[in-house]
C-alpha cells in the first residue's frame, strides 16, 4: 500500500473526513503523527488540528458519527460532495463526475466505493496517489470551496474548520476571492432544527446556457427582490 | 482588361452570403462554443423510465447515462399511434418530470441507512450480550430508555448504520411486536400501487406474509370519491383523456387541467380546436379558467347548490316540459328511476324510506333466491310490479340472470318511471324532504330563509302486503320533487319558474353561489342540449377542489346526477372525469396476490386510514363536530347523539369497517386460547366477545394494548404531505414537540364518546419504532427512528399505469442506486431474510386470526339489509353476517423470506379473480414455472421465483387479464356466467397476446380489455368508464344493479342524503376565543389545491421548481383581504387555528376570491420555513391546521355497494371546511441559531 500512497499528509486528510469508525479512532494517534509532522504545513496550522485529532480519537463514537450526519451528511452548504459547492443541481453536474472518473481511470484506478466520485476524501486519497505537485494543481483549483468551507465550519465553531485550513495551504494558492466571497454570501443551513435548508434554497440561481455562471438576469433579479420581505428580517429571535 | 477597378478591395459584398432568399447567412465566427452543446448532450445510452409521483401523468422519459451517470432526462415520443382522427398521446411530461435527474445527486439525498444515534447506541451496547429480539425486549421495557429516542423525533441525532444493522432492528422489533401484542400492530403505509406497483408490493407481501396492516390511501387522500361506490359500485373509473376530444361539451369542475394535469391537456386545446365548447367552474381565476368559453366563478364549497340548479334546469327542459327520447331511454334501463320506494310515517310526516323489494310483496314475486335483494318495479307491459333482472340479488345464488337486458327473468318489460298521470297513481301524498341551507354560517350563509323541512306533493300507488297496505312512489318522481319541479299535482315547495328563490332553482342558486342565474341556466342547457344531440358527449371533468369538502356526496352526486339524466355516463366523449390521484392499477387482479401474499394465505390485513388514523393519532380527542350538527331534521328513529368515533367503533363492531388492531388480546394468543377449549375459532371468538372476555380494540383505542407499535412509510411523505391533522400526529403518535393549540375534549368540558373509553391523560409517544423508506431526507423522514435509503426512480425496475392513458409502461434501473441505497424490492426482502433468520424458536408456525370486514364484490356483500347492532341485542352476533369474519391463517414465522421469493401455492387451488369473478390460472403458473424458474431449496422449493423486481413485474404480466391476452378471454367467459351474455368478443384474438416485461421497456403497450374495468380498449371508442355497462347490458355493482341515484341505507336516510342536496361547510369551530389573539381579525376558508411547480411535496424542495415558484412556502390571499390585515405581496405571514399554525410568505392576487386563501398541497416543512410565534416551533405544513372528520354515511358497510373495501368505500379525510386566522409576522425567526430555537421549544413543550 505503502508504495501507491505517495502522500501519507493527504491519505491522513481522506480520513479524517472520512465518516467516524472505532477503527479510525484507534488510528487517530498514528494519523495525528502524520500530520504533525508534515512541514508542508505551518506550525499553526498543525497546532489547529489537534484538537480535531484528539476529539476523534476520545469522544463517544456516537457524539462523532451524529456530528458527522449533521454536518456533512445533511447540511447541503458543508457537502464533502465537492461539485454540490460548483454545480449545484445544474445539469453540468453529471458531465463533471464523468470526467472526474474518467480522470480516476487515467490514474490507474477503479472507484471502489458507494460515494459519489467528487466525494472529497475519494479524492484525497486519489491525489494521494499522485505526485505532489499534480495533486497541489488539482487542490488549487477547488481553493475556494476549502476556503469556504472553512469559514463556515470556524463559524459553527467546528473542529473540523482546521481540515480545511490545512488544505488551502497545501494548495499553495489562496482561493478565488470573488468566488469565496459568492460562497459565503449564502446563509449556513443547519439541520439541527428541522435539518432546513432555508435559505440556500432561495438564493442559489438557475443557470441557463453555456456558460453556467451568467445565470438569468431576470430571475436573479427578481429573486434579489423577494429577498427582502417588506417586513424586514431580523437576525434572531433575541432582537 | 484589368478587373481591379471592378473588384473590391476593402469590402466584400454580404450578399454573397446571404441564403435561402435572404433569410439566411454565413458567419465566420469561432464556432468552439457548439462543443458545449456537443459535450452537454452525450451520453452512452438511453434507458426508459418514468416518475412514481402521483400525478397520473405516468409519462414515458428516456433517461440518458454517461459513465454509469445520469445526465438528463427528455420526453419519449414513441407512443402506440392512436386511430385516425384522434390527435396522438406524445409528447407526455412537465417541467417537473425533466428536473428529477437532479435529485439523484441532490445533497438532500438519504445517502446511507441512518437510525437515531441514541437508539444505536443503546442496541449496540445491548447486542453485546443479548440475541436480537431479547434486545428490544428489554429496551421496549425499560421506559426511560425508549423515550430517550422517542421524544428526540423530528430533532435531528441521526447516525450511520450499515444495512445489518438496519434491518436487524427492523425485524427484530417486528417480531417482538407480533408475539407480544399482535402481528396487527404492525402498520405499513405506502400510498399509489399504480405508480411503481413492485415497490408497493414489496412492503405489502412482507406485511402481509407476517400479518401486519396494510392501510388504505386513496380514502384517507380524500382522493376515493364515496358517491362513486354509492352511486356504480366502483371506487373510481374515469375516460382516458383522449376521450376528452370525443366530447362536444366540456365542463371543468374544480379541475385545473392546464396546472395539474399538464401532459394530458393539450387534449383539452385539440377539443376546443375541433370545436368543443367548454364551461369552467372555480371560485379563483385558474389556469382553466382562460380556457373556458364561460367561467362561473362559484364560492368555493357551495358546489352542490350549483349542481342542483343545473339539474333543476335540465329536468324542467329535458325531461318534464319535453322528454327527450335519448334521455328517456336512458334513464328507463340505466338508472334507477324506475324503481320504487317505499314511503313511511313517523309522527304523521311522511319521509322516503327503502326500497321496495320483492320480499315486501305477497308471494315475494315468486323470488325464492335473496327476495330482500331484489328491487321492484312497474312493468307497462303486464301491468304488474316486477323484480327486473341485474338487481344484487340476482349476483349471488343465482346465475345468468345478472344483466341489464329490460326482463324480469324470462318476462320481457318496459318499467314504468312516472306514476304522475291520474290514471297510474292511487294518490298523492306530502313527502318530507330535508333542507340544509338553512344551517349555513359566516361567510355561506345567505338572506333566504327556508324551513329545514320542505314537504312536497308526489303521486303514489298503494299496494297491501304482509305488513299491511303501503305507499310506493317512483326515483324518478322522488327525485323530480327533490329538485322543486313542480310537476303541476300542487302543494309547496316547487316551482315552474326559474326565478322563485326556491331550493332548487337558479335563482335560488344565485344567492348561495354568486353565479347568475342566467348563466346557470345556459350552461345547463347548453350540456344537455349537446348531449340529447350526441347520444351523451358531454363531458364533467372534476377534480380534488369539490371532493374535499366535508359533504363532498352532496357536489359529486349533484354532478353525476346531471350525467345520468343526460346519459352521458358510458358513452365515448362523456361522462364522469374524475381525476384524483393516480388510482388506475391496470393489471389489478395480477398484482394482488403478489402484493397480499394471496399465494401463500388468505385473507391480508387491510385497514382504512382515516378511522385509523383518527383514533391512533389521538384526533377524535379533540372532536368539534356533533353528530347532531349534521343528523337530517327527517332522520328516523334511533340512537344517532353519539360521537363520531362512536359510529366508527359500531361499524367496526358490525362488520362494515375493518378494525386493526383488532381485538385487544394479541390473536395469536387467542388462537391457542380456542384451540386448547377445542373450539372453532369464529365460534370461539363471538362467544368471547358477547360475553366480554375479548374485547375489540377500537372501543379503548387509548390503551397500550390497542396502541400501533411498529409504522412502516415507503413511497410517501404522510407526515409532511398527506397528514391531515399533523400536530396531532406528532404530539400523540410519535411523542415529540408539536403545535397543537386547542383542548382536548376533557379539558374543555365538551361531550364525551359513549362507546369509546375516554382516559384522562392522552398517551404521548405510541409508536416504538417509525421505518421510513425513502430516497430524500423528506419531513417524515427527519421524523423517523430509522430511515432506509431507497433507489430513486432512475434506479430500480418497476411498472406504472395510469387512468388518464391506457399504457403500461416501466420504470428501469438506468444506474446503480447511488450511494448505500437499495430498491424498495431489495430492501423489503433482506428485512425479510433478516426476520426469517432471528425468529425460529421465538415465532414459529403460528395461527393467526385476521378480523374480516364484509367485502364489497363477495357473496357476503348482502349481509344485512337492516342495520342491528348485536352488542345492543339487536341480533345474534354471527360472523360474516352480523359482525366481521374472524378467519384463522396459518403463519409460518421461520419461512417469511422463503415465501416472499416465490410464487405460493394458493392460486392453484384457488385460481385468481377480482371484482366478483374468479378463474382457474394454473396455465398462467405453469408458464410462470417455466419463465422465472423455480426456487431449488428452503420452505418454497418447487414454485416459481420471484427473486428480483423483474421476475415480480413477470408474475403481475402474466397473472393479469390486462396484460394476458388468455387471461383476459377466461375472465370475459367467468363473468358471462354471472351474466348470462356472452362478452368473451372483447378480448377475441388476444389469447396469445402476451405482454412482458421487455416488451414495455421497448415500447409503452395498451393493455387488453378486461372486466375488471367498466372500459375497453378497442379501434373504435377510447377507454370510458361504464362503457360495458351500457353496451353489453352489465349491472352496475349496485343493490339495484343500475347508476343508483337514490340511497336508502337507514344511514344514509338517517343523515338526509338519500337523494342529493346542497350542504354548506360544516362548522368545525377551530378559531376559538382562547387561540385566536386579540387584533387578529382576518379569518378565512383555508383551501389547498395542488400546485404548478411540484407534485405533491415532491418537486417542492427541487430548487429550480423554487426558484419558478417564489422559493418556500406561500399562502394566496386576495387584494381586498390582504388589505384588511395590512399585509403586502411577499410579506412573511402566520396562518393559525386550533390545529396548530404554519408560516409562510403571502402572495396577494386578483386571482383570489375573498374569503378564501390558498395554500399549495404539501409544500415541505424542510425548506425555506421559520418559526412560528404562535406555537414556538418551526413553522408547520399546510396540513397543521387542518384535522381529520369522519362522516357516519361512509361508514357503512354489509349493503351490497355500500360495504368495504380496501380504498374502495370508508372514510375519507376531508379538509376544505377549515378556517384560519391570518396575520403578518412581526418577526422572523429562521431558530437556527441553538439557543433562541431550543427556549420557545421548552416553553411550549410544558
Amino acid at each position: 500500500m505503502t508504495q501507491i500512497l505517495n502522500d501519507r499528509t493527504l491519505k491522513a486528510l481522506s480520513l479524517i473526513l472520512s465518516y467516524p469508525t472505532c477503527e479510525l479512532q484507534h488510528a487517530m494517534p498514528e494519523i495525528g503523527a502524520v500530520l504533525s509532522s508534515d512541514t508542508r504545513l505551518t506550525a499553526a496550522a498543525r497546532r489547529a488540528l489537534r484538537p480535531l485529532v484528539e476529539e476523534l480519537a476520545v469522544r463517544d463514537i456516537y457524539d462523532l458519527e451524529e456530528q458527522f450526519v449533521l454536518l456533512f451528511d445533511r447540511s447541503r452548504t458543508l457537502s464533502l460532495n465537492l461539485f454540490e459547492h460548483v454545480h449545484g443541481e445544474s445539469r453540468d453536474r453529471g458531465g463533471a463526475m464523468v470526467s472526474l472518473v474518467e480522470t480516476y481511470r487515467d490514474g490507474g484506478f477503479d472507484p471502489a466505493t458507494s460515494e459519489l466520485p467528487d466525494h472529497l476524501p475519494v479524492l484525497l486519497e486519489f491525489l494521494a496517489t499522485r505526485p505532489f505537485t499534480e495533486a497541489q494543481d488539482t487542490l488549487a483549483d477547488a481553493a475556494h470551496i476549502f476556503e469556504a468551507l472553512n469559514a463556515r465550519l470556524v463559524r459553527r465553531e467546528s473542529l473540523y474548520g482546521a481540515v480545511f485550513a490545512c488544505l488551502m495551504q497545501l494548495s499553495g494558492v489562496k482561493g478565488d476571492q470573488e468566488a469565496v466571497a459568492e460562497m459565503l454570501a449564502q446563509t449556513d443551513d443547519d439541520p439541527s432544527d428541522l435539518e432546513a435548508l432555508d435559505e440556500v434554497w432561495e438564493e442559489s440561481e438557475v443557470v441557463f446556457g453555456p456558460d453556467p455562471n451568467a445565470g438569468c438576469p431576470q430571475v436573479r433579479d427578481m429573486l434579489a427582490r423577494m429577498n427582502d420581505p417588506v417586513n424586514p428580517t431580523p437576525l434572531t429571535a433575541a432582537e | 482588361m484589368s478587373h481591379l477597378l471592378d473588384r473590391l478591395n476593402f469590402l466584400q459584398s454580404n450578399e454573397l452570403e446571404k441564403f435561402s432568399n435572404g433569410h439566411g447567412h454565413v458567419t465566420r465566427e469561432n464556432r468552439d462554443w457548439e462543443d458545449t452543446y456537443r459535450n452537454r448532450w452525450r451520453h452512452d445510452k438511453i434507458v426508459r423510465s418514468t416518475h412514481g409521483v402521483n400525478c397520473t401523468g405516468s409519462c414515458s422519459w428516456k433517461i440518458y447515462v454517461k459513465s454509469g451517470i445520469v445526465t438528463w432526462e427528455t420526453q419519449q415520443t414513441d407512443y402506440p399511434r392512436t386511430r385516425a382522427d384522434l390527435p396522438n398521446h406524445e409528447p407526455r411530461g412537465c417541467a417537473r418530470g425533466a428536473s428529477y435527474s437532479w435529485y439523484l445527486y441532490s445533497a438532500n439525498r438519504v445517502k446511507n441507512p441512518l437510525v437515531r444515534g441514541r437508539l444505536m447506541k443503546i442496541w449496540r451496547k445491548m447486542r453485546e450480550t443479548l440475541d436480537p429480539i431479547a434486545a428490544w425486549t428489554k429496551l421496549q421495557a425499560d421506559p426511560i430508555l425508549r423515550a430517550s429516542y422517542v421524544e428526540t423525533r423530528g430533532k435531528g441525532g441521526f447516525v450511520r448504520a450499515t444495512w445489518d444493522e438496519a434491518t436487524e432492528i427492523t425485524a427484530a422489533a417486528n417480531a417482538y411486536t407480533a408475539k407480544t401484542y399482535g402481528p396487527d400492530r404492525v402498520f405499513g403505509f405506502s400510498p399509489i400501487p399504480a405508480m411503481s406497483m413492485v415497490s408497493y408490493a414489496a412492503g405489502s407481501r412482507y406485511l402481509s406474509l407476517m400479518g401486519g396492516v396494510c392501510m388504505s390511501f386513496y380514502d384517507w387522500y380524500c382522493d376515493l370519491p364515496p358517491a362513486s361506490p354509492m352511486t356504480w359500485g366502483e371506487q373510481t373509473d374515469v375516460p382516458e383523456s383522449a376521450d376528452w376530444y370525443n366530447s362536444g361539451y366540456l365542463l371543468l369542475w374544480g379541475s385545473n387541467v392546464p396546472q395539474t394535469r399538464t401532459p394530458d391537456a393539450h387534449f383539452y386545446t385539440e377539443a376546443r380546436y375541433k370545436g368543443t365548447k367548454s364551461a369552467v367552474i372555480c371560485p379563483d381565476y385558474s389556469e382553466a379558467a382562460k380556457f373556458g368559453d364561460v367561467w362561473l366563478n362559484a364560492k368555493q364549497g357551495t358546489d352542490a347548490a350549483l349542481a342542483m340548479a343545473f339539474g333543476h334546469v335540465i329536468l324542467r327542459e329535458f325531461h318534464l316540459d319535453r322528454q327527450s327520447e335519448y334521455f328517456e331511454d336512458y334513464t328507463r334501463k340505466y338508472s334507477d328511476f324506475p324503481m320504487l320506494v317505499k314511503l313511511d310515517e313517523k309522527d304523521g310526516k311522511i319521509i322516503p324510506g327503502r326500497f321496495l323489494r320483492a320480499d315486501d310483496l305477497d308471494g315475494k314475486l315468486g323470488e325464492d333466491n335473496n327476495p330482500e335483494w331484489k328491487t321492484v318495479a312497474y312493468d307497462e307491459t303486464s301491468k304488474a310490479f316486477v323484480a327486473p333482472n341485474g338487481s344484487v340479488g340476482y349476483r349471488w345464488g343465482e346465475d345468468g340472470e345478472w344483466n341489464l337486458e329490460e326482463r324480469a327473468h324470462e318476462a320481457e318489460t318496459y318499467l314504468k318511471m312516472s306514476l304522475v298521470l291520474e290514471e297510474d297513481h292511487d294518490d298523492v301524498l306530502g313527502v318530507d324532504f330535508p333542507y340544509f341551507g338553512g344551517e349555513a354560517y359566516g361567510q355561506f350563509a345567505t338572506d333566504a330563509d327556508h324551513p329545514d323541512v320542505l314537504t312536497r306533493n308526489i303521486p303514489v300507488k298503494k299496494i297491501k302486503s304482509a305488513q299491511g297496505e303501503i305507499a310506493v312512489a317512483t326515483v324518478f318522481d322522488l327525485f323530480c320533487a327533490n329538485y322543486g319541479l313542480d310537476r303541476g299535482l300542487g302543494g309547496d315547495w316547487v316551482t315552474d319558474d326559474f326565478s322563485n328563490d326556491m331550493p332548487g332553482t337558479p335563482a335560488w342558486a344565485e344567492k348561495i353561489t354568486g353565479v347568475p342565474a342566467d348563466k346557470i341556466a345556459h350552461v345547463a342547457r347548453e350540456f344537455a342540449d349537446n348531449a340529447e344531440k350526441t347520444n351523451g358527449k358531454s363531458m364533467i371533468i372534476i377534480g380534488a377542489a369539490m371532493n374535499h369538502w366535508f359533504h363532498m356526496d352532496m357536489n359529486y352526486r349533484g354532478v353525476i346526477n346531471m350525467l345520468v339524466m343526460c346519459g352521458c355516463v358510458g358513452q365515448s366523449g362523456g361522462g364522469w372525469a374524475h381525476y384524483v390521484g393516480q388510482e388506475k392499477l391496470r393489471p389489478q387482479t395480477g398484482w394482488q396476490p403478489l402484493a397480499f401474499a394471496l399465494d401463500w394465505n388468505r385473507p391480508p390485513r387491510h385497514m382504512n386510514s382515516t378511522s385509523a388514523w383518527y383514533a391512533h393519532t389521538d384526533q377524535w380527542r379533540y372532536e368539534t363536530l356533533k353528530a347532531d350538527e349534521i343528523l337530517s331534521p327527517t332522520a328516523p328513529e334511533g340512537d344517532w347523539d353519539i360521537s363520531l368515533i362512536d359510529y366508527n367503533i359500531r361499524a367496526e363492531r358490525m362488520g362494515w369497517l375493518p378494525s386493526a388492531p383488532q381485538l385487544k388480546t394479541n390473536p395469536l394468543e387467542v388462537a391457542k386460547a380456542a384451540k386448547n377449549a377445542g373450539k372453532e375459532i369464529p365460534a370461539y371468538v363471538a362467544e368471547n366477545l358477547k360475553s366480554g372476555n375479548l374485547e375489540m380494540s377500537c372501543e379503548d383505542p387509548d390503551n397500550p394494548a390497542n396502541w400501533p407499535r411498529n409504522l412502516f412509510v415507503w413511497r410517501s411523505n404522510l407526515l409532511g404531505s398527506s397528514g391531515k391533522g399533523h400536530e396531532y400526529f406528532l404530539k400523540h403518535l410519535l411523542g415529540t414537540d408539536h403545535g397543537v393549540l386547542g383542548k382536548d375534549l376533557g379539558e374543555d368540558g365538551g361531550q364525551l364518546p359513549k362507546e369509546a373509553k375516554w382516559h384522562k391523560d392522552a398517551p404521548r409517544g405510541k409508536l416504538d419504532l417509525l421505518v421510513t423508506i425513502d430516497f430524500r431526507m423528506s419531513t417524515t423522514a427527519v421524523y423517523s427512528d430509522i430511515v432506509l435509503p431507497t433507489a430513486s426512480w432512475y434506479e430500480k425496475d418497476d411498472m406504472n399505469t395510469s387512468d388518464m392513458h391506457p399504457f403500461i409502461h416501466p420504470l428501469q434501473a438506468a444506474v446503480d442506486p447511488a450511494y448505500e441505497s437499495k430498491s424498495d424490492w431489495e430492501i423489503f426482502k433482506s428485512i425479510a431474510k433478516k426476520f426469517q433468520e432471528i425468529t425460529p424458536g421465538y415465532l414459529d408456525k403460528e395461527t393467526d386470526i385476521v378480523a374480516l370486514p364484509i367485502l364489497h364484490d363477495t357473496p357476503a356483500e348482502i349481509a344485512q339489509d337492516q342495520v342491528k347492532d348485536w352488542k345492543k341485542g339487536e341480533c345474534d352476533l354471527i360472523p360474516g353476517k352480523t359482525a366481521p369474519a374472524y378467519v384463522a391463517v396459518e403463519r409460518d414465522y421461520t419461512a417469511i423470506y422463503d415465501r416472499f421469493t416465490a410464487l405460493g401455492p394458493m392460486l392453484d387451488k384457488l385460481g385468481n379473480g377480482g371484482k366478483g369473478i374468479s378463474w382457474d390460472t394454473q396455465e398462467e403458473i405453469d408458464n410462470l414455472t417455466a419463465l422465472n424458474g423455480v426456487q431449488l431449496d428452503g420452505a418454497a422449493a418447487g414454485r416459481p421465483k420471484i427473486e428480483s423486481a423483474i421476475d415480480a413485474c413477470e408474475i403481475i404480466l402474466m397473472l393479469a387479464p390486462e396484460t394476458n391476452g388468455n387471461v383476459a378471454v377466461k375472465a370475459w367467459k367467468a363473468l358471462s356466467k354471472a351474466t348470462g351474455r356472452e362478452h368473451a368478443h372483447l378480448a377475441e384474438g388476444e389469447h396469445g397476446n402476451k405482454i412482458r416485461f421487455h416488451d414495455i421497456a421497448a415500447q409503452p403497450r395498451k393493455i387488453i380489455s378486461s372486466p375488471t374495468w367498466s372500459g375497453i380498449e378497442s379501434e373504435k371508442v377510447s377507454y370510458n368508464a361504464g362503457y360495458t355497462n351500457v353496451h353489453e347490458l352489465i349491472p352496475w355493482r349496485t343493490l339495484t344493479g343500475r347508476q343508483q341515484l337514490y340511497q336508502d341505507h337507514l344511514w344514509m336516510l338517517a343523515f338526509g342524503e338519500g337523494f342529493m342536496s346542497y350542504r354548506p361547510p360544516v362548522d368545525l369551530k377551530t378559531i376559538t376565543k382562547d387561540v385566536q389573539d386579540e387584533g387578529d381579525n382576518l379569518v378565512l376558508n383555508f383551501i389547498t389545491p395542488h400546485q404548478k411547480w411540484g407534485i405533491h411535496s415532491t418537486y417542492s424542495d427541487n430548487l429550480l421548481m423554487l426558484t419558478l415558484n417564489r422559493g418556500g412556502p406561500v399562502v394566496w390571499i386576495s387584494e381586498v383581504d390582504a388589505k384588511s390585515a395590512g399585509i403586502v405581496d411577499n410579506d412573511w405571514i402566520e396562518v393559525y387555528n386550533a390545529n396548530g399554525a404554519l408560516t409562510a410568505r403571502a402572495v396577494v392576487s386578483q386571482r383570489i376570491k375573498e374569503g378564501t386563501t390558498f395554500m399549495y398541497h404539501a409544500q415541505e416543512k424542510i425548506v425555506n420555513t421559520p418559526g412560528s410565534e404562535k406555537t414556538g416551533h418551526r413553522g408547520g405544513i399546510h396540513n397543521s391546521v387542518t384535522r381529520t372528520v369522519l362522516k357516519p354515511t361512509h361508514m357503512i358497510g354489509g349493503y351490497a355497494q355500500q360495504s368495504y373495501g380496501f380504498n374502495y368505500y370508508g372514510t375519507v379525510g376531508s379538509n376544505r371546511d377549515e378556517f384560519v386566522v391570518i396575520r403578518k409576522m412581526k418577526k422572523v425567526d429562521w431558530l437556527d441559531k441553538e439557543k433562541s430555537w431550543k427556549a420557545p421549544a421548552q416553553e411550549a413543550a410544558k
